[in-house]
């Protein structure tokens, strides 16, 4: 019993922070057809900018919302600077794997002289701890569980019931088209990475919660969300978040079984498999396109 | 009638090619004009630079008095200008539904839409059939109804379209003829560029012969021209 809770708590936890962050990395891949490599920046600048938000005196219901929005003009900001010149060049994808990864490093080690090398930890989302089914667990986990299938579950709705989800969807599917039907396509984009940034920081500020920030933090579940994305497929933004979940249920079970030390093996094993047998993603359609 | 659009000494193309030289012609004087020539010679890029997806190198575009050359194609969009790109695309995800609301997405077009959505409707009835079915699914005349569709959701005052008949059945192609014939009919402009000479000879009144990124000869009406000429015309004397 203790095992199955173990398993399937530990699964949700890290499956909400790997959808968090794999789900930004595929809306910037289907409407502008770009890699971010900064996004684990950003998931890292999210969690400083609440952290001194806080240190100023703010508190944690008003500071990790403003960090958010931040992460936003951040995300337009980025975009603007190292995706949006590059946009129409040929090899627009490998160019902007360079220009994301030297942003993200010039911000990293903006991060480590702004804030120091030393561990930082925020402010748990709800303090305290409880056990469920034998399984002690705490409240900051429990509200990431909970929390993030809803953000999830409004960003569908956002981009599936409104006008402007559609514009955003319609971009991803044929650029020249949605110029043709008068949208921004500029500014979508710009949008898109707005989203994507904000997902980021606020997966940065769930970490925070429970575990010591670094600069660097974001580097590890970058790498998650790129096994996540090519897991799932790169197409939509439901394979990911299905694919992230599974994964995380993947690790947790595995780290049960065989320990922590085997389950980057075990994880990258079934991942090769499954790029033989499916090389698009296991939830993947053949086109591109945000559903 | 004084023309709706005036292309002038337009030079265009893709990075150092220059594929339009100097180009210049004239639509809505003598009603809608047809735009012909073989493969490869220039047409669909000077309707690109007309509708703003390519900016020209140089040369004044005009429509309806304003001068719209490097103009965004959201701009563009805003004057009521709609282009009709060829090879129907379009949306392949999205639903029919999801492009009549994409076609409406302009501030100019949204006060229109309930209108505009009937007027589509009712031309083009099978369209309703399956409103909510995925553009990847139909087949290549409903698609072509669906993008014409969607250029009338944006309330066009001058519409552009390109080969719309390309890879259509002869059956098709004439209900596509008489639909566009309709909408003409409701007062809209029309340029057209078609491989199909009696497409055109149906649907405009003045036409344009297209070679080498310039006008090689104009018809207008009055001049008209049967078949057999204009295919001499086409493949030089
Ligand atoms: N995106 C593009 N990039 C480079 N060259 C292009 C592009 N599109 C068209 N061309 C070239 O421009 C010329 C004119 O093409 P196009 O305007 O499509 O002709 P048409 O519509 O008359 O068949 C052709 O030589 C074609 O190869
Ligand atoms: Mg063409």
């Amino acid at each position: 019993m203790s095992a199955l809770a173990e398993i399937l708590f530990g699964g949700l936890f890290q499956g909400s922070l790997y959808a968090m962050m794999a789900v930004g990395l595929a809306l910037v891949w289907t409407t502008i057809g770009v890699f971010n490599f900064s996004h684990g920046v950003f998931m890292m600048l999210g969690a400083y900018i609440a952290w001194q938000l806080v240190e100023i005196g703010l508190p944690a219901a008003v500071a990790f919302p403003v960090a958010v929005v931040v992460m936003a003009g951040v995300g337009w900001i980025l975009q603007a600077s190292v995706v949006r010149p590059l946009i129409g060049r040929p090899n627009i994808v490998l160019v902007v794997v360079i220009t994301t990864l030297a942003a993200g490093s010039l911000i990293e080690n903006g991060a480590l002289t702004i804030w120091g090398p030393r561990s930082k930890q925020i402010p748990a989302l709800i303090d305290g701890n409880t056990t469920i089914g034998g399984v002690g667990v705490s409240l900051h986990q429990i509200a990431i569980i909970v929390i993030t299938p809803l953000i999830l579950a409004a960003l569908w709705v956002f981009l599936n019931r409104t006008r402007l989800g559609l514009a955003l969807r319609a971009v991803a599917q044929n650029e020249d088209a949605s110029h043709l039907v008068g949208l921004n396509v500029t500014a979508l984009y710009g949008l898109a990475f707005a989203i994507a940034a904000s997902l980021a920081g606020l997966a940065g500020i769930f970490m925070g919660g429970y575990r010591f920030m670094s600069p660097v933090m974001g580097s590890d579940p970058l790498l998650k969300a790129l096994i996540v994305v090519v897991f799932g497929g790169i197409s939509s933004i439901s394979g990911p978040i299905f694919a992230a979940y599974l994964i995380g249920f993947f690790e947790a079970a595995c780290s049960y079984y065989f320990g922590l030390y085997w389950t980057p093996a075990l994880l990258f094993g079934v991942l090769i498999l499954t790029l033989m047998v499916r090389p698009e993603g296991i939830f993947a359609s053949r086109s591109r396109g945000l559903a | 009638m004084t023309p709706v659009l005036t292309v002038e000494g337009v030079t265009a193309g893709y990075g150092r090619v220059t594929v339009l030289h100097d180009i210049s012609l004239e639509a809505g004087r003598f009603g809608n004009v047809g735009l012909f020539g073989p493969n490869g010679h220039g047409k669909t890029t000077l309707l690109r630079a007309i509708s703003g997806l390519l900016k020209p190198k140089s040369g004044s575009i005009r429509f309806d008095g304003q001068d719209i050359a490097g103009l965004s194609a959201r701009a563009i969009v805003g004057t009521g200008l709609i282009h009709v790109p060829q090879g129907n695309r379009l949306f392949p995800d999205l639903s029919i539904a999801d492009c009549m609301a994409l076609g409406a997405y302009s501030a100019r077009a949204r006060p229109h839409e309930a209108e505009n959505r009937e007027k589509v409707i009712k031309l083009f009835p099978k369209l309703a059939q399956r409103w909510r079915q995925r553009v990847r699914t139909l087949s290549g005349g409903e698609r072509q109804m669906v993008s014409i569709g969607t250029a009338l959701m944006s309330h066009p005052r001058l519409l552009i379209l390109d080969e719309p008949t390309l890879g259509l059945a002869p059956k098709i192609k004439d209900e596509l003829c008489a639909s566009v014939m309709d909408i003409s009919r409701g007062g809209v402009p029309l340029i057209v560029v078609e491989q199909d000479i009696e497409f055109l000879l149906e649907l405009t009144q003045q036409l344009y012969l297209v070679n080498h990124g310039a006008v090689a000869t104009e018809i207008k009406p009055g001049e008209s021209l049967d078949h057999g000429e204009i295919m001499s015309m086409y493949f030089g004397h």
